[in-house]
């Protein structure tokens, strides 16, 4: 015989005040089966639990329904407490009369009539509620985390140095990303690589990173502890295990007039290359669709020049599968393409260059070795116009949020400027100067004090070039009025924008995404490291433009959730599973193509002597994530949710 | 020698030879213009079969009965290209190894029956591909053209009265080649989700249920509509159904044994106008 105890909680004013509790309380009171029905100011609190545990013990109550809010807010609470007394947790049910009703009604005596209904289903419901044990899996205490940039070294570094093995997967032929491209980094003007390649060193060494590079994420099958991870590593044509990285190959290699991305185009490369000198780790590979052999069919001098027989042009790509616990996704960022902006004239003159090309002319291990030098005839310029919002917060040609790190960049590009070249002008025009963060204002401040950078407050209608010169054409809406200035190269700040396969990507392993592409956090408050798919965390400029501290922060705050995820060897699983009633399934197998989960396989049913007499579909408790598609779709109606019963969602509508 | 003569050659051969254990053909039957199935299980009989332009049942429905096939012995069976498009479903959903189906295809063209070259379900891909461009059955559109023109309580009341006469007798679950399973939902009492007396709500729980299960798995063939006692133009339902599997995902039911079912797969380039 059903023991059913009501609780019927006030939310403070936030249910009392659009439904009268005493009525439903006193109705819910004569409902069949109902033992206990009480009313209360909050009881989520102490005392409220208290109340609810003792009427559990004294009544010897077989069903909670705790009428309050949504069973997202408090359904953990009031199982624990149901717990504490003795009563299996899942004979518990939440009857929601906040969220879907006290808080979306204005009339009080229909908002009350609604909340009776609401409770009494529930009432039904859990009369045929069975007790639940959760389900226990084991963890796979390794984790993966994708892309090798400063966001994904950091993640990798945290997670192995607490001792849990960690897949460094970079698709690039080194580790490293955009900080390595970088010259000098706000606000401390540290030289960026001075700092980034001993943690590259420090990723390629430790004992618990196995990275691999060169190489692409397929496909991510499985669940939060069990991951299965397909990578391609792309075929290198140079064994890792035997090459020193001398660099005779490069040094021969004929093809040598190859646009290096890492310099954006300002410096060049061989076929066979790395693509900078301190690349981690430091063993080139072949770019096929540029090697004179592959083309051809002739060449093969790096071949001859290698003394240790390291390069394999027999090698082909091969897909590696790694079992992982966790994932951290640190895919990183791309610059916009400017040439969306005609008037700026990017593409068309050599001189205007993005933030980027300005970081490779700046860097000490640049093209230019460190000085400031216009592509075109490589000049020291001796005025430099500085374009921000290149891209960022423009709705109609560009992206409508700011990029964030542009500001910084800037009058950091100022500042170098000044301080190469002593008698050089900087203008920069801007929209807003947005520089929140340690030591950034400062440092903006510092570029226009000290290094004397112009700051026009206004947006550049126009580049041309006039007699050798770029003749930049804006308005200074401080001033009122239009500017023209006469410069020798033009920086533009351009718009930091997701990877260009970041939303395929997003699909292949399951987690969501943004209008532009950019990852989807579980919360953008709370819970900003994890994503909506349990197990998959994010960091660094994949999931918003992000500087290198941010990036940082958040990559320790994403090993921080493995690591705490990887504390136990078994995770609890809610027992929300789906199971078939063997008996009636027609083994159509529509429920294996539809599961999200792969969760369904194909069981056997034999008879005594083992002969197999039918094939019925079967559910993997392991990786069932109680979602339901399946039930929805077999049309025998074979297969039952735990929790969430046919008989009891019937219960639930029939008592409405 | 006519179809019907050239068909019986081909179903005594293929029975003396022992390549196939059953022939499901056409049979007389009670009038001059109704036909109903035989299963002729040895050549002498294969004189029983008719084969006419009144040969109209999609037989495909008899291959499924639990146990036919588990011998893994081969039935050949006269089918239409709507029933070969069954067998591209009932293999696709598992049911059947298309390889044990040897098909007798013809057509009926001007009322009259035309043989269709092929032995295996493969062999009319190229048919059932010209088919899908042609569009669905163009001599239910003007029916279907007629209740798109109605208001949604129009067609509400429309329904409403067909479903009326319904008396929950299942000839069109029975008839059907697509309902296959063992315990049918409407047959589950624990809970009773669909109410099995004759009242209205009662009887359009069943046939929009019924509607729902045949989404993008309908042929067309009809036999819902023949079966029906009451005469409910069934077909103009499952109609809809696949109209919109064809316009929406693309889907044409029964293209091949491989296809996969529209409501259980999702592809990146789907539309989502569903969701706000």
């Amino acid at each position: 015989m059903a023991k059913i105890g009501v609780f019927v909680c006030h939310c403070g004013e936030n249910i009392a005040s659009m439904v009268d509790t005493a009525k439903l309380t006193a109705t819910i009171a004569d409902h069949p089966g109902v033992t206990v029905s009480s009313e209360y100011k909050y009881f989520c609190s102490d005392p409220g639990q208290e109340t609810v545990k003792k009427a559990i013990r004294e009544n010897g109550l077989t069903g909670v329904v705790v009428a309050a809010c949504s069973p997202r807010m408090h359904e953990q609470t009031f199982r624990k407490a149901c717990a504490e007394a003795g009563l299996n947790p899942y004979m518990l049910e939440l009857a929601n009369i906040r969220e879907q009703c006290s808080w979306v009604h204005t009339d009080r005596d229909e908002a009350t009539e609604k909340a009776i209904e609401i409770t009494r289903s529930l009432v039904e419901k859990v009369k045929r509620n069975n007790d639940l044990k959760p389900i226990s899996v084991p963890v796979t205490r390794r984790a993966m985390v994708i892309g090798g940039g400063v966001a994904g070294i950091q993640a990798a570094i945290d997670i192995a140095s607490a001792g849990r093995e960690v897949v460094l997967v970079e698709r690039e032929p080194s580790i490293g990303g955009h900080m390595a491209q970088l010259s000098e980094t706000f606000p401390t003007l540290d030289c960026s690589q001075c700092i980034l390649t001993p943690r590259m060193v420090e990723a390629l060494q430790h004992p618990n990173i196995t990275m691999m590079t060169y190489s692409e994420v397929e496909e991510v099958d499985g669940y939060i502890g069990n991951f299965t991870v397909k990578v391609r590593r792309k075929a290198r044509y140079v064994r890792m295990e035997t090459c020193t990285g001398c660099g005779d190959c490069i040094q021969k290699c004929p093809v040598k007039k190859i646009p290096s991305d890492f310099e954006c185009g300002l410096g060049n490369r061989t076929a066979i290359y790395t693509p900078f000198a301190q690349a981690v780790p430091n063993v080139p590979v072949i770019d096929r669709t540029r090697c004179t052999y592959f083309k051809n069919g002739k060449c093969k001098i790096c071949q001859k020049t290698c003394q240790i027989d390291s390069i394999d042009f027999d090698q082909q790509d091969r897909i590696e599968t790694v079992e992982v616990g966790a994932i951290v996704v640190a895919t990183g960022f791309q610059v916009q393409n400017t040439a969306i902006y005609g008037e700026y004239g990017y593409g068309r003159y050599k001189d205007v260059v993005t933030g980027l090309h300005f970081e490779r002319l700046a860097s000490a291990s640049g093209p230019t070795a460190g000085k400031i030098l216009r592509p075109s005839d490589g000049k020291e310029p001796e005025t430099v116009v500085f374009i921000q919002c290149a891209g960022s917060r423009d709705a109609a040609k560009g992206v409508k949020y700011c990029s964030k790190i542009c500001c910084m960049y800037t009058a950091k590009h100022a500042m170098l400027y000044a301080h190469k070249v002593h008698h050089g002008n900087s203008q920069i025009f801007y929209m807003d100067i947005r520089a929140a963060g340690k030591g950034y204002d400062e440092f903006t401040r510092r570029a226009i004090e000290e290094d004397e950078a112009g700051y026009i407050r206004g947006r550049v209608s126009r580049v041309f070039e006039e007699n050798g010169k770029l003749i930049v054409r804006g308005a200074d809406t401080l001033l009122g009025r239009p500017v023209e200035v006469v410069a020798d190269m033009v920086v533009l700040a351009t718009a930091m924008v997701p990877q260009p396969d970041a939303k395929d990507f997003a699909k292949r392993i399951g987690i969501g995404y943004d209008e532009y592409g950019f990852f989807n956090e579980a919360h953008l408050k709370l819970r900003p490291v994890e994503t909506a798919t349990a197990g998959i965390y994010l960091c660094g400029a994949c999931q918003s433009p992000k500087d290198i501290p941010d990036s940082v922060a958040q990559a320790s705050a994403a090993a921080a959730k493995v690591l705490g995820l990887f504390s136990k060897e078994q995770l609890e699983r809610e027992p929300v599973i789906a199971s078939v009633t063997d008996a009636t399934c027609a083994g159509c197998w529509g429920c294996v193509i539809a599961c999200p989960y792969n969760a369904i396989d194909r069981k056997d049913i034999t008879d005594r002597n083992g002969n197999v007499v039918k094939r019925v579909a079967s559910v993997n408790p392991g990786l069932c994530q109680g979602c339901g598609t399946c039930v929805t779709f077999c049309r025998s109606n074979s297969i039952d949710l735990a929790g969430f019963t046919e008989k009891q969602i019937f219960a639930e509508v029939m008592a409405l | 020698m006519g179809i019907q003569e050239q068909y019986r050659k081909e179903a005594a051969e293929l029975l003396s030879s022992g390549e196939v254990k059953l022939v499901i053909g056409y049979g007389e039957g009670s009038t001059a213009e109704r036909r109903r199935p035989v299963f002729v299980r040895s050549a002498e009989y294969v004189s029983r079969l008719v084969l006419d332009g009144s040969c109209v049942a999609n037989l495909s429905s008899y291959l499924v009965p639990e146990g036919l096939l588990s011998d893994g012995k081969k039935v050949a069976v006269f089918l239409k290209p709507d029933g070969i498009r069954s067998i591209n479903i009932l293999a696709a959903e598992s049911q059947l190894d298309p390889e044990q189906v040897v098909i007798l295809g013809f057509d009926i063209e001007g009322g009259q029956a035309a043989p269709l070259p092929g032995r295996k379900a493969s062999d009319f891909t190229a048919l059932i591909g010209s088919l899908k461009s042609a569009g669905l059955s163009p001599e239910l559109q003007k029916d279907a053209d007629r209740l798109e023109q109605m208001s949604a309580s129009e067609r509400f009341g429309y329904w409403k009265e067909q479903f009326s006469k319904c008396i929950k007798c299942y000839a069109c679950r029975q008839v059907c080649p697509m309902c296959y399973c063992r315990r049918c939902i409407v047959d589950v009492n624990q809970p009773q989700w669909i109410n099995t007396s004759s009242h209205t709500l009662g009887n359009f729980e069943w046939n929009i249920i019924r509607a729902f299960h045949l989404a993008g798995r309908c042929v067309s063939c009809g036999g819902c509509d023949r079966s029906c006692p009451v005469n409910i133009p069934l077909r103009l339902i499952n109609h809809r159904m696949a109209k919109e599997a064809l316009d929406t995902f693309g889907h044409y039911a029964g293209e091949s044994a491989e296809q996969q079912p529209v409501l259980a797969t999702f592809r990146q380039e789907d539309p989502e106008t569903f969701i706000l």
